[in-house]
């Protein structure tokens, strides 16, 4: 294999597929960046076998010549010597060559690495996907929709399946759902397909993640394909594959209220702030814990003691409360992460109850909601 | 003025904030002066009852704690009704003690209200009784709290002195007037004898302090376990307990260890062992009512290795099946399989049952749901008759049991030193 190449675009590549390599793991050769030249252009893969993302670099694009594949061939370079050496390398072009047993020669400028590379055949291959069902969201929105759940998976591995985000597909419309338990998520979106087909899966946090690093802000078309244990993600040049969690996911469609006892609605930006200042002095550990009390008039009170640091207490104006008075007690983390995911300037509290979940959703959009379960104090 | 302190014994004062609640609402709102004020539940509402009044409503109208609001107004149409701003008494009560920690560093708040001062070594200041009313006059001019104090060679006689002449009260006890003051009086005036212990003091026919102390040390031993024992020494007028300024934060943590009979290797031993341990932590916490977050194992290995394993939960625990779940979880973590000669459960950081709090679960806030309606009406119980009045049966329950589980499992502060230090 012998190819000239583009640095700028080798270093894109680079750290987009370092994204699923891991320095742990089971399967040393997956410490490994697969690179395979072909006339069509360079295909670079990573993977830690739950995620593996390939990215493809064009032979020419746009009439521009990105690579010259001199002798097309592959080979396996340790991740993390070749992706810390291509963004130092001195000069804009770059030349791979690889010799007899996988010695890899890296060149640019008057630069010369070699690299002990590995054999590409030993890499593991990729899930072969059959693309018949596949339905498309714009990057943006696929991002925004993983942006406004992502953050409600749990963290801890009690309930392994609360540790994904659960998208279903059904009615041409996608609605993804994630909770840790005590907060949850949900945003759905119309999708684009041709098929009826309807799903259920659960998509491990961590992949959501890693896939909103490497996606660009544009509106062109992601496509997705679902099978039984494997979601794919496809962009022009990105193929983005994650595990699927096993397991059912709880139905929480049922957990949301559908009526409500008091109805607040208040100015996001100005409901955070105060939010935000209240927990200043919530203690650390203790969940963080703010307490909103209805007063009359439309005022809203937001209170929080620390016995040993201090108090606060701060009053906003809604826009309107109705209903019964309340008294409840939530985390400040909970609240703020909920009022950040959700788009509009004006939301609406839906309250049941000091002991019940209450509901955030924009004031003019069910497209996305957000649910908190109060904190309970004695 | 060392002549006036005792050549080999203990000056401890017991300072007792007079009708506190009160007094503070008269200190923020000096227009309450000399007019009947009473804190209640809510004055708003009907039903309410007094909470703490104030010594004109006290003495010149007849009205005590607990009487109901309606009443009260009955006998005082003119009464003042406030309702109770806890966190105002929490201030002052800071206030008070930082006030009282200028004397003596020796300080140990027994309660939102009073606390115990150990001047043995103050003779520079002046005389006990200067000292004293040094602190009353002190109290009374710059935070407007009166105060009773008691003096005595130690902490119960203290105590009960400072109770004997109120408000204002300045009382020495010493342990020589132990017999012509105390003992005529029934048990269930001492510190430390609840309506429980009377009742059973009354079943070997001992009805006043001075029965009490004569009691054979045996007998009480066997009717009230080592607890009799202390109310003997007490009835006495001994108490030989440190005025401890750390005893606020002592409780911070809770563990119960044991050294087993034999090095242990099996695991279903070491399990039933934990068993125990979180049954009597357990208790323990319920009867001090704390919950905590923290849970801590110890493991001494045969070769005395100790480590120590702790994980912080989100929510707080107090139950037996929680405390044992966790605490094999972490054995089963942090064990390496070598013989075991001692194991503990500890809880870290307890707190108050009432400063805690649990974020509810969206798969089982129904649990807790459930406690609303019961809840409101505790919480209107409390508003009518006052904190304390209602507690969980469990709770009660527990105190029984927690005495025999005490004198079973060795709780022993000084081993739970060594251990976290070799960690």
């Amino acid at each position: 294999m012998k190819i000239v190449i583009e640095r700028d675009a080798l270093v894109q590549s680079v750290q987009d597929v370092m994204k699923a390599v891991s320095s742990r793991t089971t399967i040393p050769i997956l410490t490994g960046i697969k690179i395979v030249a072909t006339q069509q252009g360079v295909t670079l893969t990573g993977s830690d076998s739950d995620i593996s993302i390939e990215s493809f670099i064009p032979a020419e694009e746009e009439e521009k010549i990105i690579v010259d594949v001199v002798q097309p061939g592959s080979v396996v370079l340790q991740a993390r010597f070749f992706s810390e050496i291509v963004k130092k390398l001195p000069q804009p072009t770059v030349e791979i060559e690889v010799q007899s047993q996988f010695l890899t020669f890296i060149r640019s400028g008057k630069a010369e690495f070699s690299l002990n590379g590995l054999d590409p055949e030993e890499y593991p291959r990729l899930p072969q996907i059959e693309e018949e069902n596949v339905f498309k969201l714009p990057t943006d929105l696929l991002k925004n929709m993983i942006r406004q759940t992502v953050f409600a998976v749990s963290t801890s591995e009690t309930r392994p399946i609360l540790t994904g985000v659960n998208w279903r597909v059904e009615n041409g419309e996608l609605i993804c759902t994630a909770t840790d338990s005590h907060r949850l998520a949900l945003r759905k979106a119309k999708i684009e397909t041709e098929s009826e087909q309807s799903y259920n899966v659960v998509i491990p946090g961590k992949s959501l993640n890693e896939l909103s690093k490497i996606l660009d802000d544009s509106n062109e078309l992601v496509d997705i394909v679902i099978t039984a244990n494997q979601v794919l993600f496809k962009t022009k040049h990105l193929l983005f594959f994650s595990r699927l969690l096993d397991g059912n996911y709880p139905d929480t469609s049922r957990l949301i209220p559908t009526d409500s006892k008091t109805d607040v609605v208040v100015n996001t930006k100005e409901f955070l702030q105060v939010i935000d200042r209240a927990s200043l002095l919530a203690r650390e550990g203790r969940n963080n814990v703010v307490k909103l009390t209805t007063l009359q008039d439309g005022m809203i009170e937001i209170s929080s003691i620390s016995p040993e640091i201090g108090k606060v207490t701060e009053e906003i104006q809604s826009e309107s409360i109705e209903g019964e008075e309340l008294k409840i007690s939530f985390s400040a983390k909970y609240m703020i992460d909920a009022l950040k995911a959700l788009d509009g300037t004006e939301i609406k509290i839906s309250f049941t109850g000091a002991m019940r979940p209450f509901l955030l959703r924009p004031l003019h959009d069910d497209s996305m909601l957000q649910l908190i379960l109060p904190v309970r104090t004695y | 003025m060392k002549s006036m302190y005792p050549k080999n014994g203990r000056v401890i004062f017991h300072v007792d904030c007079n009708a506190f609640y009160c007094s503070c609402e008269i200190a923020r709102d000096p227009s309450l002066e000399g007019k009947a004020v009473v804190v209640a539940g809510d004055p708003k509402e009907r039903r309410g009852i007094v909470l703490a009044a104030n010594y004109i409503a006290k003495n010149d109208f007849g009205i005590y704690t607990t009487m109901p609001l309606w009443e009260a107004k009955k006998k005082c149409p003119h009464l003042v009704i406030l309702k109770p701003d806890f966190d105002l008494y929490r201030e002052m009560s800071t206030k008070v003690f930082n006030f009282l920690a200028t004397f003596s560093p020796i300080l140990e708040p027994a309660s939102i209200d009073e606390g115990y001062l150990d001047i043995t070594d103050c003779y520079s200041l002046g005389s006990p009784l200067e000292i004293a009313h040094q602190i009353q006059k002190g109290l009374l001019e710059t935070l407007k709290i009166p105060v009773s104090i008691g003096i005595a060679p130690n902490k119960f006689l203290a105590k009960m002195a400072s109770d004997m002449k109120k408000p204002l009260g300045i009382t020495v006890l010493r342990k020589r007037d132990v017999p012509k003051v105390l003992w005529q009086l029934p048990v269930q005036s001492m510190h430390g004898i609840g309506e429980k212990t009377a009742e059973k003091l009354k079943g070997i026919g001992v009805f006043t302090i001075g029965e009490l102390a004569k009691t054979e040390k045996g007998v009480l031993k066997d009717l009230l376990g080592i607890k009799g024992v202390y109310l003997q020494e007490r009835a006495n007028g001994i108490d030989h307990r440190p005025v401890d300024p750390e005893a606020v934060l002592k409780w911070k943590t809770i563990g119960n260890s044991t050294t087993l009979s034999h090095n242990v290797t099996e695991e279903h031993t070491l399990i039933e062992v934990l068993r125990r341990l979180s049954d009597s932590v357990s208790s323990r916490m319920k009867r001090k009512r704390v919950v905590s977050s923290t849970l801590q194992i110890t493991i001494r290995y045969a070769n005395f290795q100790t480590v120590t394993r702790s994980k912080t939960w989100l929510n707080p625990f107090q139950e037996q099946e929680e405390i044992f779940r966790y605490a094999v979880q972490l054995l089963k973590q942090h064990w390496n399989g070598d013989p075991v000669r001692l194991l503990g459960i500890t809880a870290l950081d307890v707190l108050d049952k009432k400063e805690s709090t649990k974020q509810l679960d969206l798969f089982s806030f129904e649990e807790d749901a459930k406690d609303e309606p019961l809840l409101n009406a505790i919480e209107q119980l409390k508003r009518k008759f006052g904190e304390g009045i209602i507690q969980p049966v469990s709770e009660l329950l527990h105190k029984e049991k927690s005495l025999k589980e005490k004198i079973r499992l060795r709780y022993d502060t000084k081993q739970k030193k060594k251990d976290g230090e070799s960690m």
